[in-house]
């Protein structure tokens, strides 16, 4: 974008930032904790209700002189929070571990560790939601655990795009004054949760007051005429939303900041999503322009300082959890592009800025999306590939030609799907109205194949986890082997959902979100809080680990066991129970000699294909225990790691233990070998419905491919292509420097790897060493 | 008809403009030194050895009847002039370290792996014939036009030109961009390097340049060090050119240094004892001057 740049504010405001050290806080654990212990008598949601507004008025609170947005829920930056109302157990467990464990490392005070075991663990011994669950459902959810993750276990549910445009327009006072009128007419089961309304407003309101409050003091000590005039603006910001609705543009974005900082101290769960900030901010920033309150560039530097907000909250999830999750991603995403409600292309200059933002930052927070459609104008398109073009995996894409009519097979209005946004990282959800427990359970179709194999043995530990429908001894047919790995998909799914339910059950008693509901349509209608099913809709998302494997591992037994009849069914088992010893052989014509989902060919995309459509059918005929549709979706976020550690060696030529496909929708790593356009031919043959809940399609591609506006032209180009496609989703990594040395230590994992060699592009584990060191030597952001 | 096929590329974005699917020809009746798909000059169908894939199975060696494959300790040697039944070894070969370097395709087979990719063409791209000199096998190369063109398919050529006049023209209705090799202007140097004469080529760039397609025609010269990038050889170039359509497309090719990698691949000498380095932006830069200054305009440069 010309004429606007990063200023120094936001460079040393980043680095900061950056430069902060990461603790794990018990401070609002505390206060929590010393609520609840004086309002024992009171309902659950008052009693939620209090603790929040207790937080909002003591915890400690900090900023920096130089912010234009301000608030946190730590004095501290990237403080991961201990959360006793929804699980301490681990915390108890692991608390010595944060500052060595291998992902996601906090650093500890040891004075801490002791407040905590003496004054926080043992009034929530039992009464977290942690606990509470174990003691009802513990037993059946880990019995199913090989091949079901069942998440929200321990901390509340996030996934979450709240109703911005109400939180703009009403604020805590409006929202407060709606509750109170309510009060005044509703019945006595709505009375509780109107009244946690009126009091968690009343907190939010002391809690904007408090920077108010902060800034001024700051900017007593302040020599510097414009840094006072900044810190005093701050300031007024604050004091005028904690009584009245946003009206400038500065004003906005504070607002919408507070939102998401009270939105996390009320959860402290993962992904509350703005969604389409760009529309929900425009008639603000328009406004200011025309009364010539604020300039491009002074909007550009507004939206850069929220954007490092975006950083400041992380999240702490126990080990195992880190795992799967890894980097604490907190999925604030924010969708940019797409289309109005009716059907017309949509950005404004805010569009742009955000992406302008994303360029001069390059930080993992807001995950940053792109709604793309049939008539995306090149200016947003082309200027997304440059930005992708810089390697910081943003901006992500996601295609309305998909989306739209898949979630409005689904059952939402169309007005609501043509609203669509994104929370977290590829979660499909409307804005505003929304439950969607897009993460409530993880599927293993592989460990459920490996069931079907072995007879109900898991092929890592000889313990028996499933029921026993015949195994690769008793099968003559491939068609049996089918027929029983169906009975075991039943067998788990059916367990699946009573777990699901147990889950929801337990949220539904224990946390209560008054702050979450007020922002969530129709709760405040109906004076029924968001976990109990007061939302417009009510879905429940299960992913499907992994489609790939399965399909390579299908096409792999089919052809090479029961078509042509090259190995013995018998033999095939001995070497997945052996993970391959002394069978190298086979194992390689298993890999090298079968065809591979990723490469565009029919029958092998079709065994993916058609095991996907029969989980999401029979998953479609349940209801959760709110009564909306359960739905599928096809992405991992680092699953793919701890989810392949679980599954034996594999008839697809994986060894035991390693990671299964990354993505989602992708192929297995190396295996895609016909290129880009052949992968998304693949990913195109799964059906749009598959992945109403989300899907994840990952690609790597070399900066030198996006070194001149020719190449940003084709790759805008493949876009377009996607689009046709009606693929969900995509995402590009640009290959780095590193991932070139790793390919070259690790050739099997990076066969697809292309470069550009000589006369055409050539595989890159396929290069002579030296060659090999001479495209790592070129390959840098330099060139670009 | 058949035509033999060293590989049929899905995504290709060098050969043109978009997306494409570039298919490459085997055979060619260039021998040039520096050659960057040696393994496109023989029209023989011959197999391949990618050592890196092989396990060591041995499993070839055991098979081969006349010591096409053996093992000498944990190395495998392949003799590629011994009587054997080359695709029955690259089938049995668990890991694809044997395979073989081309396939006979008919134009019904080439029509489909082309077909594939057609929603990419929608965005602008198309289908490039590359090889080898796609003109060596014109008949079939001719079928596979005429056939893109019926589906509205984008089609683009990269040829040495090294062909009578007679069959370019007859492939010309059907190519929608030609880039058109023009490596030497010397002729003995040409006949040096190049292995054949270079009248008949400088004909065809006549030919073309002269024709309604003049537009759409980009004329191009590696920069081989010392063989080809001299100032001499790229102002008498760009002359010649110039002189026939004062417009014409001139684009400059950096060398290549990774061109070395196939010549391991099939066990033939490089042309370079020590591998030159790519040039330089300014060098390039120079390069182009001197393109400009034998009359040339209208340069390309991918720096």
């Amino acid at each position: 974008m010309e004429g606007v740049f990063q200023t120094d504010r936001v460079k040393y405001l980043k680095d900061k930032m950056l430069s902060e050290p990461r603790y794990a806080s018990i401070e609002q654990a505390l206060i929590i904790t010393d609520s609840y212990k004086r309002h024992e008598d009171q309902p659950r949601i008052i009693q939620r209700a209090l603790a929040l507004k207790a937080s909002l008025e003591k915890i400690k609170i900090s900023a920096e002189p130089e912010e234009l947005i301000v608030g946190n829920r730590t004095a501290g930056v990237r403080y991961g929070v201990v959360f006793p109302e929804s699980g301490s157990t681990w915390v108890d467990k692991e608390f010595e571990t944060l500052p060595t464990r291998p992902q996601d490392k906090f650093h500890v005070h040891p004075e801490d560790i002791e407040t905590f075991r003496k004054e926080i663990k043992p009034y929530w011994e039992g009464k977290s939601l942690e606990d509470v669950l174990n003691e009802r459902y513990g037993k059946e959810i880990n019995e199913i655990s090989k091949v079901v993750k069942i998440n929200q276990k321990d901390h509340a549910q996030g996934h979450i795009c709240p109703n911005c445009v109400t939180w703009l327009k009403l604020g805590p006072a409006g929202l407060q004054e709606q509750a109170r009128e309510k009060l005044t007419s509703c019945s006595e089961e709505q009375r509780n949760f109107y009244e946690s309304v009126v009091l968690v407003m009343e907190g939010v309101r002391n809690f904007m007051l408090r920077y108010h409050d902060l800034m001024m003091e700051l900017s007593e000590d302040q020599d510097d005429e414009a840094k006072k005039e900044s810190m005093i603006c701050v300031a007024k910001n604050c004091k005028k939303l904690s009584q009245h609705p946003a009206e400038t543009f500065h004003e906005a974005v504070q607002s919408i900041w507070f939102l998401f900082v009270v939105l996390q101290m009320e959860s402290n769960a993962s992904s509350f999503s703005p969604g389409r900030l760009d529309r929900h901010l425009i008639s603000y920033y328009e406004n200011d322009i025309k009364e010539e309150r604020i300039t491009k560039q002074d909007a550009l530097e507004i939206i850069e300082c929220m954007w490092l907000k975006f950083n400041e909250i992380v999240y702490m999830r126990n080990s195992h959890g880190a795992k799967y999750f890894a980097g604490f991603p907190i999925g604030f995403n924010i969708a940019v592009g797409g289309q109005d409600e009716l059907g017309n292309d949509y950005s404004n200059d805010l569009s742009f800025l955000f992406l302008e933002a994303q360029k001069h930052l390059g930080l993992p927070q807001p995950n940053l999306s792109v709604r793309l459609h049939e008539g995306t104008g090149d200016d947003l398109l082309f200027e997304a590939v440059r930005v992708v073009s810089k390697g910081s995996g943003m901006p992500q894409f996601f295609n309305d030609k998909a989306v739209i009519p898949s979630v409005m097979e689904l059952g939402i209005e169309e007005k609501d799907a043509m609203d669509y946004a994104i929370v977290g990282c590829v979660e499909l959800t409307t804005q505003g109205n929304n439950l969607g427990w897009s993460d409530s359970a993880m599927f293993n179709l592989n460990k459920a194949l490996e069931a079907a194999m072995t007879g109900g043995i898991c092929l890592l530990t000889g313990e028996k986890i499933a029921p026993d429908y015949g195994s690769l001894e008793t099968y003559e047919t491939f068609e049996e082997l089918e027929d029983a790995f169906q009975k075991q998909i039943d067998y788990f799914m059916d367990k699946m959902i009573l777990a699901c339910e147990e889950v929801e059950k337990a949220h539904i008693d224990l946390l209560p979100s008054p702050f979450l509901s007020a922002s969530i349509d129709d709760c405040m209608e109906r004076g029924i809080d968001v976990t109990a099913g007061g939302a417009k809709y009510n879905l429940s998302g299960i992913q499907m680990i992994q489609v790939a494997n399965l399909a390579d591992s299908l096409a792999a037994v089919k052809q090479m066991v029961y078509d042509d009849k090259k190995i013995e069914p018998e033999r095939l088992l001995h070497a997945l129970k052996t993970n391959f010893e002394g069978d190298e052989v086979m194992r390689t014509m298993l890999l090298n000699k079968v065809p591979k989902y990723g490469n565009d060919v029919d029958w092998v995309d079709a065994m993916g294909t058609k095991w996907a459509e029969y989980f999401k059918n029979r998953l479609r005929t349940f209801k959760n225990y709110r009564g909306g549709p359960y739905h599928t979706g096809m992405y991992t976020v680092s699953a793919h790691v701890p989810m392949g550690e679980n599954v034996g060696a594999s008839p697809d030529g994986r060894y035991a233990g390693e990671p299964l496909a990354d993505g989602g929708m992708s192929p297995v790593y190396g295996r895609d070998m016909k290129g880009p356009t052949a992968v998304l031919k693949s990913v195109s043959k799964l059906d749009k419905n598959l992945t109403t809940n989300g899907g994840l399609l990952n690609m790597k591609f070399l900066p030198e491919f996006f070194k001149n506006e020719s190449g940003i032209r084709k790759f805008a180009g493949f876009l377009r292509s996607f689009v046709d496609l009606e693929i969900p989703h995509i995402q590009f990594n640009v290959v780095r420097r590193e991932d070139l040395i790793a390919a070259k230590k690790n050739p099997e994992q990076y066969r697809g790897l292309t470069v550009r060699v000589a006369g055409y592009t050539a595989y890159f584990t396929e290069l002579a060493d030296e060659l090999q060191n001479e495209i790592i030597a070129r390959t840098s952001y330099g060139d670009i | 008809m058949k035509g033999t096929i060293f590989d049929i590329r899905r995504f290709s974005t060098h050969d043109g403009d978009g997306i494409r699917t570039t298919v490459f020809f085997k055979g060619c009746p260039l021998s040039c030194v520096w050659c960057q798909n040696p393994e496109g000059i023989s029209l023989r169908r011959r197999p391949l050895y990618f050592e890196n894939r092989c396990i060591h199975c041995k499993m070839c060696a055991a098979k081969s009847v006349n010591g096409g494959m053996k093992c000498r300790g944990d190395t495998m040697l392949m003799n590629i002039d011994a009587s054997e039944d080359w695709e029955y070894l690259a089938e049995l070969c668990p890991s694809g370290a044997i395979a073989m370097d081309s396939r006979e395709y008919s134009v019904k087979e080439v029509m489909e792996e082309i077909r594939k990719d057609m929603v990419f063409y929608r965005h602008g791209g198309g289908v490039t014939l590359s090889g080898g000199e796609p003109l060596l096998q014109w008949e079939f190369a001719l079928e596979i036009l005429e056939q893109c063109k019926k589906e509205g398919i984008h089609t683009a050529i990269e040829t040495s030109l090294y062909a009578e006049q007679e069959v370019l023209g007859k492939l010309l209705p059907y190519l929608d961009l030609i880039f058109a090799d023009f490596k030497i202007m010397d002729g003995e140097r040409h006949i040096k390097y190049v292995g054949v004469p270079n009248p008949k080529i400088k004909e065809n760039i006549r030919y073309l340049l002269e024709s309604e397609k003049k537009d759409q025609v980009i004329i191009r010269t590696p920069m081989i060090p010392g063989l080809t990038a001299y100032r001499d050889n790229l102002t008498k170039i760009a002359g010649y050119i110039s002189r026939i359509y004062p417009d014409v497309s001139y684009e400059i090719l950096n060398y290549n240094p990774l061109a070395e990698a196939k010549y391991h691949l099939i066990g033939k000498e490089f042309c370079f004892a020590e591998n030159p380095e790519m040039y330089s932006k300014s060098q390039m830069r120079e390069f182009e001057s001197w393109a400009r200054q034998g009359g040339v305009s209208n340069t390309i440069m991918e720096i």
